[in-house]
């Protein structure tokens, strides 16, 4: 785009008229982005530089009279730090674990819903509820939900085998995890979805249709296809969301549903924020901290970049109707 | 829906149509089930063992604790303000620099734009305590400044949407607005603004969630007394003793939740039509 | 070795906005502790809305003519407000961070204010609030930097009776302290699971974990051991005889499914599952004795006195929970005289009457509620402990007051689960809070 009106301005002859419109047109693009440019440079560029700068030193968050500059130091320890590898691991797992079968479970939920069925209303509000529920109150359902002793999950199980008391929180923290962050996140990726859905001009399902074309083939070759802007759009944020999971490991953590200091996950669930989180508040190393945070910025950056460039094998940007 | 003529459909067709759904349903509903249930029980039938699934009277009086013990009404409008404020502001603020964003190329304006992309992959964590100390500062702490203040700001996944959206609108409405003598900002109140209706809305109640949910800003940056209602539930329902209610706190989620819910089955339609018109696909 | 860039050099790269928040700590920590006056008027005070009621409040602004803003005590909030640099003029504290927070310059010494105070005289105060003493290295004697707002013997003990005789067990004397290994074998007794559901947990103790590294301290302080070594440069377990058997001691009440652990949890606190009558024996101070009767035990529990380890007993209180002035208050007469009328005025007598701890001033230990049949067998109970009580616990001054605990809790879950051995718990442990002691010593060396 600059290299275009780069070329333009040195083939055009360089008028007054065009200078000026030139700047003009700069002028209001930058007026009108000036909201998000302040916004930008004061609530995130600053905080984001402080927080870099702050990974240099051995802040403790308490006070500045002992601040002392450590290079990388601090990135160094990261790298070698066996809690922190851990819980990237678990952290991965986490994302391999949430997000494809999320996204399956958000898009298969948006297909059926959009066929014609009664009550799609009712089915929409149903599976949109657990997004809106507030985490901390969702966190309280899905630990009484799976208690072993007083739990409805263990009681349905034992329906149909009885003496069967699997202590969901204790042996299966991870399992519990993913489906509470799947079922609270449904809503938003669904609404997603089936918005992209009823953008698919109905044309083309018709025409395949009269062709002989049975549904599903029509959804394998049609509809799905035509769908994969909005299926990489979902991927991405929903593996940037996955990559960055804190809250739900926490509020699961065995003993009362806080957020306090003290509240340590499983290790099955101790995933990278939750050690970022730890380090800062209980540890006291915000310095430290900080400098796991960025490296999980740089991750993030990475994988997004990775997904961007292999998404042209797959996602088909098709033709406008 | 469709032109071709099909036979009636079999009860095959129907059970294929309806019987994951119902499975689906009633998987995602088992929580919410176990939500509205232990709302209506006694605090001694929540935990008990054998497991009690329905409670033996009905306890409506949980929910007039729930409206009692966390102040329900003041706190559900302060929530209200709250969010309603950065919706609004957020929503005008993005479709703004989206409209720029869409429409005004200047140099920089696409390695801006990344830069905006970029902001979504920032983990929160890292500007969570910098921002803390940023707005404390400026003694901006215990009030509703900093949502007024990232509501002017935009949301970049917000401006990513309405530029999508803005980038599909034909430009012969800004050729023919620009011969009327308009400028761009008369061109954005008068062309785009008009016919953003259900993105302008859909977007709004995605912000107002957001701000109606969160728990980790308002705990850090709020006061006791003017903090939002999903604050003030964590907290809210204890006995005298200490010991946390939480048939209460259901009955509480119920009635947090309850409004919402009405009005996503109201306007979902609206929703997804909205999102639909933003062409994300492309 | 290439010099480390000076603070200053620090400060200038960082630009303004931060050297304007480095100015006034140093600032403030380079000047003697003059009592400041001319404030605006307005005190806020960080504490636990349960233990300050908008009455309180009241009573307190009515006295002191200054407007109180009250902010709910959180570590994180706490934090935060310091790294802003506007951190509150009053906060609630206990005693384990406390060492942390005077070797920090966080907090004011208060000895001058106690010297001419009419409320709270010297030698009025009782013994816990030696944990707010230090003398600049260790705590317990020197000047004051705060004081406890209640307290409680800590290690007492509260007996379910239904526990008991469901078990056909006889409930332990009131008058004979048992020792730990006497607890040991009768709350493996009236411990009780039916069909993999839980009845009773035997001994819970420890505030869910959380104390955990208090309670083994008492323990071998009956030795005049620790669990640190002399200098608290280091966590000494596996190289110590008697804090192994400690550990040790407390690492099976978990692994026998006695005490709460993160493979046998409880959504609710101790305290609540005590009331539920979930737990046979509890360990909680006096302060329990307030809540301990619920609809299902009322008249059901007993207080027992603290256990011995070694024939020695101690009951100290282990949290010393209290109020301190922060170093950087702008207004210090202010803070005080918020602090004084909390700890001195009516409402501690208010607090002395509502039985939910022993006062801070021994003059007003007769205020201490004694109507009931129960709240009688309580006091009947302090009474014995309170020449037990005048001990100071030592914390560690170089990390917080979390640290053991997070570690503890971390490494018990794979240990129970058989993932790692008890070897390696304890070596765990061990190097994480050691590593966290060498952050803490580098932070503070200067």
């Amino acid at each position: 785009m600059t290299a275009a009106t780069g070329a333009l301005r040195h083939a055009a002859p360089r008028s007054a008229l065009w200078r000026r419109r030139g700047v003009r047109k700069a002028a209001t693009l930058y007026l009108l982005i000036s909201p998000w440019l302040l916004g930008f440079a004061l609530l995130s560029a600053i905080p984001l530089a402080l927080a870099l700068l702050m990974s240099f030193t051995n802040y403790d968050g308490l006070n500045l009279e002992y601040v002392r500059f450590l290079g990388f130091d601090n990135y160094a320890r990261a790298l070698t730090d066996a809690d922190a590898q851990h819980a990237l691991g678990r952290t991965l797992v986490l994302v391999v674990a949430v997000v494809p079968i999320g996204l399956v479970v958000q898009l298969s939920l948006a297909l059926m819903l959009n066929q014609p069925i009664r009550l799609s209303a009712l089915f929409r509000t149903i599976f949109y509820l657990p997004y809106v529920i507030p985490v901390v109150a969702g966190a309280w359902v899905w630990k009484l939900f799976t208690d072993p002793s007083g739990g409805l999950l263990n009681a349905l199980i034992g329906i149909a085998s009885p003496d069967v008391n699997i202590r969901w929180l204790v042996d299966y923290p991870t399992v519990v995890l993913a489906l509470f962050t799947i079922w609270g996140a449904t809503g938003g990726g669904m609404v997603v979805f089936l918005a992209g859905l009823q953008g698919i001009p109905a044309e083309y399902r018709e025409a395949a249709m009269i062709d002989g074309a049975s549904r599903v083939q029509v959804t394998r070759f049609i509809t799905l296809p035509l769908l994969t802007p909005v299926i990489f759009f979902n991927l991405v944020i929903g593996i940037i969301a996955a990559l960055q999971i804190l809250v739900q490991p926490m509020l699961l953590a065995p003993g009362i549903v806080g957020l306090g200091p003290g509240t340590v996950p499983p290790s099955d669930n101790y995933l990278y924020a939750v050690h970022a989180y730890i380090t800062i508040f209980v540890h006291q190393l915000f310095g430290y901290g900080s400098a796991l945070l960025w490296l999980l910025f740089l991750v993030v950056v990475g994988l997004t970049f990775i997904l961007f460039k292999t998404s042209r094998r797959w996602v088909f940007y098709g033709v406008e109707p | 829906m469709s032109l071709a003529i099909r036979p009636r459909a079999s009860a095959r067709a129907i059970a294929l149509r309806y019987g994951p759904l119902l499975v689906a349903a009633t998987a995602f509903t088992l929580p919410l089930f176990w939500v509205a249930v232990t709302s209506l029980k006694r605090q001694s039938e929540y935990n008990a063992s054998p497991i009690v699934i329905l409670p033996s009277v009905l306890q409506w009086v949980n929910y007039e604790q729930a409206v009692l013990l966390a102040d329900f009404a003041r706190f559900a409008l302060n929530s209200i303000l709250l969010s309603g404020t950065y919706a609004v502001l957020v929503v005008l603020s993005s479709a703004l620099v989206g409209y720029g964003f869409a429409r005004h190329r200047a140099p920089g304006r696409d390695r801006l734009f990344a830069v905006l992309l970029a902001t979504l992959m920032v983990p929160n964590l890292v500007l969570f305590v910098p921002q803390f100390v940023l707005f404390a500062r400026f003694g901006l702490t215990n009030t509703y400044w900093p949502w007024v203040l990232w509501g002017l700001g935009g949301s970049p996944f917000a401006i990513f949407l309405f530029r999508q959206f803005f980038a599909s609108f034909p430009r012969e409405l800004d050729d023919a607005a620009e011969v009327d003598g308009a400028g761009p900002l008369r061109i954005f109140f008068r062309v785009y603004l008009p016919n953003s209706g259900p993105a302008l809305a859909a977007t709004a109640i995605f912000m107002f969630l957001w701000v109606w949910g969160d728990y980790l800003y308002p705990t850090l940056l709020l006061s006791v007394n003017n903090t939002t209602l999903a604050v003030r539930m964590a907290n809210a329902y204890v006995d005298p003793r200490g010991n946390p209610l939480q048939t209460v706190t259901m009955a509480g989620v119920v009635l947090y939740v309850l409004p919402l819910v009405a009005f996503f089955a109201f306007a979902q339609r609206f929703i997804v039509r909205g999102i639909v018109t933003t062409g994300i696909k492309g | 070795m290439t010099p480390r860039a000076t603070r200053r050099q620090v400060l200038i790269g960082a630009g303004a906005l931060v050297a304007a928040s480095a100015a006034a700590p140093i600032l403030a920590a380079c000047q003697a502790s003059t009592p400041k006056t001319g404030g605006s008027g307005k005190v806020v005070v960080m504490t636990d809305p349960n233990e300050f009621s908008d009455d309180d409040r009241k009573i307190l602004e009515d006295a002191t003519k200054l407007k109180i803003e009250v902010v709910k005590s959180d570590l994180t909030t706490l934090y935060a407000m310091w790294a802003a640099g506007n951190p509150p003029d009053v906060f609630r504290v206990q005693a384990a961070g406390l060492p942390q927070y005077i070797s920090r310059k966080m907090v004011k010494n208060l000895q001058p204010y106690f010297a001419n105070s009419k409320f709270l005289k010297l030698d009025d105060l009782a013994p816990a609030n030696n944990f707010y003493r230090s003398d600049g290295k260790t705590v317990g004697k020197g000047d004051l930097y705060g004081m406890v707002k209640d307290w409680s013997p800590d290690f007492t003990l509260f007996a379910y009776a239904k526990a008991f005789d469901d078990a056909g067990v006889k409930v332990p004397s009131d008058t004979t302290p048992l020792t730990y290994d006497e607890l040991h074998t009768i709350a493996k007794k009236v411990d009780r699971k039916q069909g993999g559901k839980r009845v009773y947990w035997g001994f819970v103790h420890s505030n869910n974990d959380q104390w955990i590294d208090r309670t083994a301290m008492n323990m071998l302080a009956e030795k005049n051991q620790s669990l640190y070594s002399d200098d608290f440069s280091k966590l000494v377990i596996a190289g110590s005889p008697e804090a192994l058997k400690v550990v040790r001691y407390l690492y099976d009440l978990a692994a026998e499914g006695l005490q709460q652990s993160p493979v046998d949890p409880s959504p609710n606190w101790m305290g609540a599952d005590f009331n539920n009558g979930q737990i046979a024996i509890l360990q909680y101070g006096y302060w329990f004795s307030a809540m301990a009767e619920s609809d299902t035990t009322k008249g059901k529990t007993v207080m027992l006195p603290a256990p011995t380890w070694a024939g020695v007993r101690r009951d100290p209180t282990m949290t010393a929970t209290g109020w301190v002035i922060s170093s950087q208050t702008k207004d210090a007469d202010a803070a005080w005289a918020v602090f004084e009328q909390y700890m001195g005025g009516k409402p501690a007598q208010d607090r002395a009457k509502s039985g939910w701890g022993v006062p801070g001033l021994k003059s007003l230990y007769a205020q201490m509620p004694q109507e009931s049949a129960f709240q009688k067998q309580v006091q009947r109970v302090v009474q014995g402990e309170l020449p037990k009580s005048d001990f100071v616990l030592q914390f560690n001054p170089y990390v917080g007051e979390e640290t053991f605990s997070t570690s503890w809790k971390k490494n018990l879950e794979p240990a129970l689960k058989g993932q790692i051995g008890f070897d390696k718990f304890v070596q765990n442990i061990e190097s994480e809070v050691n590593a966290a002691i060498a952050d803490g010593k580098r932070i503070i060396r200067s």
